[in-house]
């Protein structure tokens, strides 16, 4: 998608540089907005290497949301107009507000996006298709297997947090737990919605989670 | 250290005036020991001791100079010295980011306030006055040393720079970009607070763009050299870290939230237009490189049209694929095949 805004007012110290606010932030999504700071959610630092490490888990979890986003689309695309589609579109809409979300810190913070998304993009929308094609049972599971794999990733992340500097990250993680916590639920509604049901489950579970993190290594690192 | 045998010396001279010592060896030996030390700190031939030699002389330096440039730059870069040494002593040879508060101004008084300079410092401070010579002496490990003499040290202080030449072009382009992130986010200051009016894309590059490389025309003439020097191997990595940084900013400054791939595009493109037009400015001959800007003027249309058109084509291909799914349900429907069963 284009995106491009006019900065919009924001009054600072002159000596500063500016960092113009994204003039196209919906207000109605309930993530924390920023106010007059110059940064969204990641701390400041003039540390390199912290720098880096930062940007490294914002790309990857923006790289994992988008891929999210595109599994439920394929899943859509399929069973769009079955019995459990209204509930595939909340899941849906969860995952764009947080796509949102990380779109929000990448473009304040200047951090790149992965070279991959195009590939993210078709893999994402391919997986949620085929497993969709299995019917209702077999979107269920791709869900489950995909949300745990997040879950834990996300659960990794704010392990390293919590380990550096809990006060520093406070903000950052409270909505890696936010988002966490949104997933985890995500998994419940997929194992209640009889995923385990579908032939071939534990196979099935094992092929995607394996993708998830081969995906999320390679996000990390291009 | 130097200080406290300093101390110790005045107390031993003291003991001898009062007390009139009759041994003159003793006193020989004891001034001898002072003398000793003195000679091991400046004289010895370890890299270290000639650096803090050469910091001793940086700092007897700052108590009697004022400002270290002694002849008179080019106007533009009067702002590009306290920018660039201030930015590139953060950061070496790195071009300043964009939201830190760095130790930059601090640095700038503290150069006078505290006495003290760190070894970024004064190798900051001689680049910045190397550039001088650069019409000279070209991007040579001569005119850095012309600019230490210049700055009082002992022009064997390009012991200090590992790169040679590559150390001095790399600082010069991160002055460049400093100063240009610098100009960007001043215009943008002055958009939000609705004193100016924002430029429309093609505008804002071409502005920015044409700025970076008028910084370029002073050394005009020898930047082929550097040019070379910049695509040496081992500075390859650092010339295409300044690059990318450069280019990042014009992008977000000129309003870029891309987070997908058009990140990389567009970012590329203008990498492409940058460089092809730093190529063609290095041979124009027009006055004030007028063709220069005519060049670059055609490239970013070029760009923008490209743009326009892949839009245009990827709106075509959405119609063309809605009309297609229409005609396949029509399909379905006078065949049948869409009631279920």
């Amino acid at each position: 998608m284009h995106r491009f805004v006019r900065p919009q007012l924001m009054l600072r110290d002159s000596k500063q540089p500016l960092l113009p606010r994204a003039g196209h932030l919906c207000t109605n999504h309930k993530s924390v907005v920023s106010s007059v700071r110059g940064y969204v959610v990641l701390p400041p630092t003039s540390d390199e290497e912290e720098k880096a490490m930062l940007h490294r888990m914002m790309r990857v979890d923006h790289a994992g949301e988008y891929g999210a986003n595109r599994i439920y689309a394929g899943q859509m695309a399929v069973l769009g107009r079955t019995q459990i589609s209204p509930l595939i579109q909340e899941m849906w809409d969860q995952e764009k507000q947080h796509l949102r979300k990380f779109n929000e810190i990448l473009a304040e913070n200047r951090v790149r996006p992965t070279l991959l998304l195009p590939l993210w993009n078709i893999a994402g929308f391919a997986l949620g298709a085929g497993s969709a094609l299995l019917g209702k049972e077999g979107a269920m599971a791709c869900t489950v297997a995909v949300e745990e794999s997040i879950s834990e990733h996300y659960n990794s992340q704010i392990r390293t947090l919590m380990e550096k500097d809990p006060e520093k990250y406070t903000e950052l993680l409270q909505l890696i737990k936010e988002f966490r916590d949104d997933e985890m639920e995500h998994h419940d509604t997929g194992l209640e919605h009889d995923a385990e049901s579908v032939p071939g489950y534990q196979l099935m579970k094992a092929i995607i989670q394996v993708g998830c993190k081969a995906a999320i290594y390679i996000s990390e690192r291009l | 250290m130097i200080f406290g045998i300093k101390e110790k010396s005045i107390i031993l001279t003291n003991f001898d005036v009062l007390f009139a010592i009759a041994t003159n060896i003793h006193v020989r030996l004891k001034t001898g020991f002072v003398l000793q030390v003195a000679v091991q700190g400046t004289v010895s031939l370890q890299c270290s001791n000639v650096r803090r030699g050469f910091h001793r002389a940086a700092l007897l330096r700052l108590a009697s100079d004022s400002k270290s440039d002694t002849s008179v730059p080019p106007p533009s870069y009067h702002e590009v010295h306290t920018a660039g040494e201030s930015s590139s002593s953060s950061a070496q040879g790195e071009s300043s980011e964009d939201a830190q508060p760095n130790t930059s101004f601090q640095d700038q008084s503290g150069e006078h306030g505290e006495d003290y300079e760190t070894e970024e410092q004064l190798q900051a401070r001689i680049l910045t006055a190397a550039l001088e010579f650069v019409p000279q002496h070209g991007w040579t490990v001569e005119a850095i040393a012309a600019a230490a003499e210049t700055l009082g040290l002992s022009s064997a202080s390009t012991g200090m720079f590992n790169n040679g030449a590559g150390d001095l072009v790399l600082h010069f382009v991160a002055q460049c970009n400093a100063q240009l992130a610098e100009t960007l986010a001043e215009q943008n200051n002055q958009v939000q607070l609705g004193q100016a009016e924002a430029k429309k894309t093609a505008e804002f590059l071409k502005d920015a763009v044409e700025t970076r490389l008028r910084m370029l025309i002073p050394y005009i003439d020898t930047w082929p050299q550097a040019m070379s020097i910049l695509l040496l191997p081992h500075n390859i990595p650092d010339s295409l870290k300044h690059l990318s940084t450069m280019v990042d900013d014009i992008w977000y400054y000129a309003g870029d939230r891309s987070t997908d791939v058009n990140w990389y595009t567009r970012r590329a493109a203008l990498t492409g237009i940058y460089n092809t037009t730093e190529l063609v400015m290095v041979q124009d001959s027009s006055p004030d490189f007028e063709e220069t800007w005519a060049f670059l003027d055609n490239r970013i249309k070029d760009v923008v049209n490209m743009a326009n058109t892949a839009k245009q084509v990827q709106a075509t291909g959405e119609a063309v694929v809605q009309g297609l799914m229409g005609a396949a349900i029509t399909l379905k429907n006078l065949t049948g095949m869409n009631q279920r069963r």
